[in-house]
């Protein structure tokens, strides 16, 4: 599991040095939320929670809000993958899409709720609401290539005879 | 189904659940543990995105240096006529330049007597709409406190929220926790600057009865030390009278462009009281 987590958390740390040198300030994308329902459809829930703490933890400290917000939203992406990965057909990239835009659009109830409970004025930001909503949508529609960049960070992993824990190992002949 | 296996859910969620709030309670009690994490994250991903910041940079220098290069050729016979011309304007030029020279020193000094300062580069930025702040490569072992404001040659930043050994955080005025008492430059109506997410402010409690217009400076009134008596914030880009209560809406649109900041000036004193502008 620690390969793939370093792998993931490397490629987290990638993606978030990417929306600030390139995107910020023009483009606004969820990129790391995204990454983390992505690698919640998988196997591992401890691999999903240990990169949830620790994306959590690298949004926290870059932003102004209380620490522990992006630490429960983390959580809250984790828990929206796992109940979708039990019950949806994960074959078709469309289902796919269309829970991890529920999955945001959780998120972002909990950060407006727990804003709101610590004191942060104006219950659902109305006046930024059209851009989170954008930045949702984007985000969103941008879920087929993470798929395809989760799925080729483990077919890369795979390379050096990494399997996820609940996968059988390779079959040994004897020699 | 095991036992084991059929408690997991809920307890995992309880868990989650009892991990999100101990940490948000921790983190509004200010926890020297939660500050220390979020020193040590910041301590270890920095240097990342200062050493990208500094790379793109000298790429792009590099790239236009490049092209520069292009058309330096055609540009050498022109250059080569003009040369003539520039030489004789150069005498003169050498003189004001060393004029320009004394005054900027005086200058300088009178700066450095008011307000003492530490130049800091902006290298990172918090790229969600949550809030607003950046990140600067001057920390505690330059100097650096919380609570200094932060200036750049248009106007007001923000002030330091957090500082780590080599670091600082910044919450820019356009950050929804930022506040500060400020005035119309004009008619010297004051208000409390806050700041609205996205790349605005507003500037509350300002009676309808008082003047206020579109253009209008709104400045900092110096009170509370936040910032420095009489800098700049911004311009009031819309006021409206018409909306229910007491206060009028102005909205004020910051004088420095917050998302494309790159040297900014620390403020090291803690009792900001400047002269009147």
């Amino acid at each position: 599991m620690s390969a793939a987590f370093l792998s993931y958390a490397f490629l987290a740390l990638c993606l978030f040095y990417l929306q600030n040198l390139v995107y910020f300030p023009h483009v606004h994308l969820r990129l790391l939320a995204l990454l983390l329902f992505y690698v919640g459809l998988r196997p591992s829930l401890a691999l999903s929670l240990a990169l949830a703490l620790v994306l959590g933890a690298l949004q926290d400290s870059f932003a102004t809000t209380p620490f522990g917000l992006h630490l429960g939203a983390a959580l809250v992406l984790v828990a929206a993958a796992r109940f979708f990965r039990q019950r949806l057909l994960w074959q078709h990239l469309g289902s796919q899409v269309l829970a991890s835009l529920v999955a945001l659009v959780l998120q972002e109830v909990f950060m407006q709720v727990s804003l709101m409970t610590v004191g942060y004025e104006g219950f659902f930001f109305k006046d930024l609401l059209l851009h989170h909503g954008v930045e949702i949508l984007g985000t969103a529609a941008l879920g087929p290539l993470m798929y395809l960049l989760v799925g080729a960070v483990e077919t890369f992993l795979r390379h050096f005879g990494w399997r996820p824990g609940n996968e059988p190992s390779q079959y040994q002949p004897f020699s | 189904m095991r036992p084991r296996l059929r408690y997991r859910t809920p307890l995992l969620i309880v868990l989650a659940i009892l991990l999100v709030f101990s940490v948000l309670s921790l983190s509004l009690k200010q926890s020297p543990v939660l500050k220390r994490v979020e020193g040590l994250v910041v301590t270890v991903t920095a240097p990342g995105l200062q050493a990208l910041e500094y790379l793109g940079r000298s790429v792009k220098r590099l790239w236009q240096d490049y092209f520069n290069l292009v058309g330096a050729k055609q540009e050498n016979g022109q250059l080569r006529q003009s040369l003539e011309e520039y030489r004789q304007k150069e005498v003169r030029y050498q003189e004001a330049q060393q004029a320009l020279t004394r005054l900027e020193g005086l200058l300088d000094l009178k700066r450095q007597v008011a307000l003492p300062v530490i130049g800091a580069r902006v290298f990172a930025y918090d790229p969600s709409l949550w809030s607003r702040c950046a990140l600067i490569d001057q920390g505690r072992a330059q100097g650096v406190k919380t609570g200094l404001p932060v200036l750049a040659p248009e106007g007001i930043v923000g002030r330091v929220v957090e500082t780590y050994p080599q670091y600082a955080k910044v919450m820019l005025i356009v950050d929804r926790k930022s506040g500060a008492d400020a005035m119309v430059q004009r008619t010297r109506v004051r208000g409390i600057l806050q700041g609205k997410g996205g790349n605005r402010c507003s500037l509350d409690f300002v009676p309808k009865s008082a003047d206020v217009q579109l253009g209008d400076l709104v400045l900092a009134s110096g009170l509370a030390s936040l910032y420095p008596k009489g800098l700049v914030f911004g311009k009031v880009t819309e006021a409206n009278k018409k909306n229910p209560g007491v206060f009028q809406e102005i909205e004020v649109t910051p004088a420095v462009d917050l998302s494309a900041l790159e040297e900014v000036l620390v403020v090291k004193v803690a009792n900001l009281t400047l002269s009147e502008p």
